[in-house]
């Protein structure tokens, strides 16, 4: 049975207040069709992880549907700080998330733990730091060192994370769920597969036959995926390698909105609230930029290089 | 013997004081601005068969124009291989195969720990920064550490605020008690004003050169510790004709180096 459905549907059925998010992406496929449906929704008291949040992760903070966050890196890259993830630490505003903090080496690593059923993992960094010395919501089960019973060095322990849902951006997927993906994956697979269950928002929805034509670039199996939601355009601003390049102008948008809560609000309001789905966002965009604007983000066309898995 | 122009900016000599680091054959783990363009210059000039990659996933971009963050996708095409973060930090990293890492830092102190985390007191923070990233996990497995920074008493300071990547930690053999890999650690601290590198028996910053158009009493005066002097200090080599061709003629044709100057690089 298909698990095609709008992202409207997705998030109803699937985000439950309280819930343990992973959002993959790293400017490359960020889910943000979803993170925008999450915040017209209203969800509260959300725990959300990824390594290097970026604007996504910024507006969720903003619009007060994060209680918990588990990060190793939030800014917004070329534009600077997280001005939302500012005003929340320094100025409480619209509340003080919780932070629990790790690295880009050791949260990837916790999720593989938990993809894979592991209870922690041993990881080399985050020693000497002072990472190790501030514990928030996960207290003493942040971390734990022990001495290694194979040799008797100073080892850290990670936990494993087992995200409630994951929710991924990638090219195509069947209306099953096998996704797949290609470019810079960050911590997507792990990610996903650490997840009791996965919302996969693609670019497009392919047959289970343009699968098989290429099996190795598949992240995620059915068996795990909720649902199926094609947004195309679905990351913007971040990109998706083959169908559209980062918009650079948009973000410092983002950046010039955020800089104050009211330019915030009113930002929220343009582009998610009085918005909605990803359909009428892209209507909009192409209103308010032009078709030109909107063309010019287009990847170029290639042809590729067919790979063949003939015997 | 090489020419050196001198229609310079600073971030071109920073950027060749970093390509001057790496040695032929070297894996390298890079970010963007400086460093890329230093480990690229590096590739064309004295390292031809260095390898660069990022902790996105990426081993081996060949990108068409500089990298505006470690997720670009000019990373992608022309890539030797793409996967992610636990192929990059965990397989090739953490295993022990990366033998340079360059960092920035908003503040960093004489033992070349790294503060990218917050401003003041954790808790409350005057100003609250990006995090870690993948700068923790760098600083410590990388054989040799590469550190950017402005020079001034606010960015270099005598211990900084918070340790979110360690460099000697508090001296001689902190590292090594603390369980990271031996022969890990930094190696040089580049500024706008001078080259500092790290003294084998006590691992404090020393002077080693400074740049052209500053001088020893001023780099000392511009940094918040008693910087010891080394004994051959001298003045850092401009960038030669040849590295400035290829930032400028390859790397980077549309001179975007040029927006360091607007961040204080100068």
């Amino acid at each position: 049975m298909s698990k095609v459905m709008p992202m409207k549907e997705a998030v109803q059925r699937y985000v439950i207040d309280g819930d343990f998010l992973f959002i993959g992406g790293y400017i490359c496929r960020t889910p943000f069709a979803a993170v925008h449906e999450i915040i017209r929704q209203k969800k509260r008291d959300l725990t959300i992880t990824r390594s290097n949040a970026a604007d996504d992760f910024d507006m969720m903070i903003g619009a007060g549907v994060v209680k918990r966050f588990i990060g190793t890196f939030l800014s917004l890259g070329l534009y600077g700080l997280g001005r939302c993830y500012r005003r929340s630490i320094e100025k409480e505003i619209p509340h003080k998330i919780e932070l629990e903090e790790y690295t880009n080496l050791s949260l990837p690593m916790m999720l593989m733990a938990g993809s894979m059923g592991m209870p922690f993992v041993p990881v080399k960094d985050m020693a000497g730091s002072d990472l190790l010395n501030v514990k928030s919501f996960m207290g003493e089960d942040k971390y734990k060192v022990i001495d290694s019973p194979f040799d008797g060095s100073p080892t850290v322990l990670v936990p494993a994370l087992n995200p409630d849902v994951a929710i991924i951006h990638v090219q195509q997927a069947d209306e099953m769920g096998n996704a797949q993906i290609w470019g810079i994956g960050g911590d997507c697979k792990v990610g996903a597969n650490a997840a009791k269950k996965v919302i996969v928002s693609c670019e497009r929805i392919v047959s289970r036959e343009v699968i098989g034509k290429d099996p190795s670039r598949t992240i995620v199996p059915d068996f795990k995926v909720a649902a199926v939601v094609e947004e195309p355009f679905g990351a913007h601003p971040g990109y998706t390698p083959g169908f559209y390049d980062v918009d650079f102008s948009f973000g410092s948008l983002y950046q010039q909105a955020s800089n104050t809560v009211e330019g915030f609000e009113e930002f929220l309001n343009e582009w998610v609230f009085d918005v909605e789905d990803r359909t009428a966002y892209v209507g909009h965009y192409i209103e308010r930029f032009g078709y030109p604007t909107f063309k010019n983000l287009e990847a170029a066309f290639d042809f590729g290089y067919p790979v063949s898995y003939a015997y | 013997m090489h020419t050196h122009p001198d229609d310079y900016i600073k971030p071109e000599l920073m950027a060749c004081c970093g390509a001057r680091e790496i040695t032929d054959g070297n894996i390298v783990i890079v970010g963007t601005g400086f460093p890329t363009m230093s480990a690229n210059i590096a590739k064309y000039t004295n390292a031809p068969n260095a390898t660069l990659m990022q902790e996105s996933g990426v081993y081996d971009a060949r990108p068409v124009r500089p990298a505006l963050s470690v997720g670009d996708p000019c990373l992608n095409p022309g890539a030797a291989m793409i996967g992610g973060l636990v192929d990059v930090m965990g397989m090739f990293l953490q295993s022990g195969w990366v033998d340079v890492g360059f960092l920035s830092g908003s503040q960093v102190d004489k033992f070349g720990n790294i503060n990218t985390t917050v401003i003041g007191d954790y808790e409350k923070p005057t100003s609250r920064l990006p995090g870690s990233g993948g700068a923790n996990p760098i600083g410590s497995l990388a054989k040799k550490i590469l550190i950017i920074a402005l020079h001034d008493k606010r960015r270099l300071s005598e211990r900084v605020d918070f340790i979110t990547t360690p460099g000697y930690i508090d001296g001689p053999g902190s590292r090594e008690k603390r369980g990271l890999p031996a022969g890990t650690g930094p190696g040089v601290i580049i500024t706008n004003k001078a080259v500092l590198r790290f003294d084998d028996d006590t691992k404090e910053a020393y002077l080693a050169t400074y740049h052209p158009d500053s001088s020893v009493d001023e780099v000392v005066s511009l940094t918040p510790w008693d910087l010891k002097v080394s004994d051959d200090v001298h003045e850092t080599e401009p960038p030669r004709e040849e590295e400035l061709r290829v930032v400028r003629e390859i790397l980077d044709p549309f001179g975007m180096i040029k927006i360091y100057e607007g961040r204080g690089y100068v």
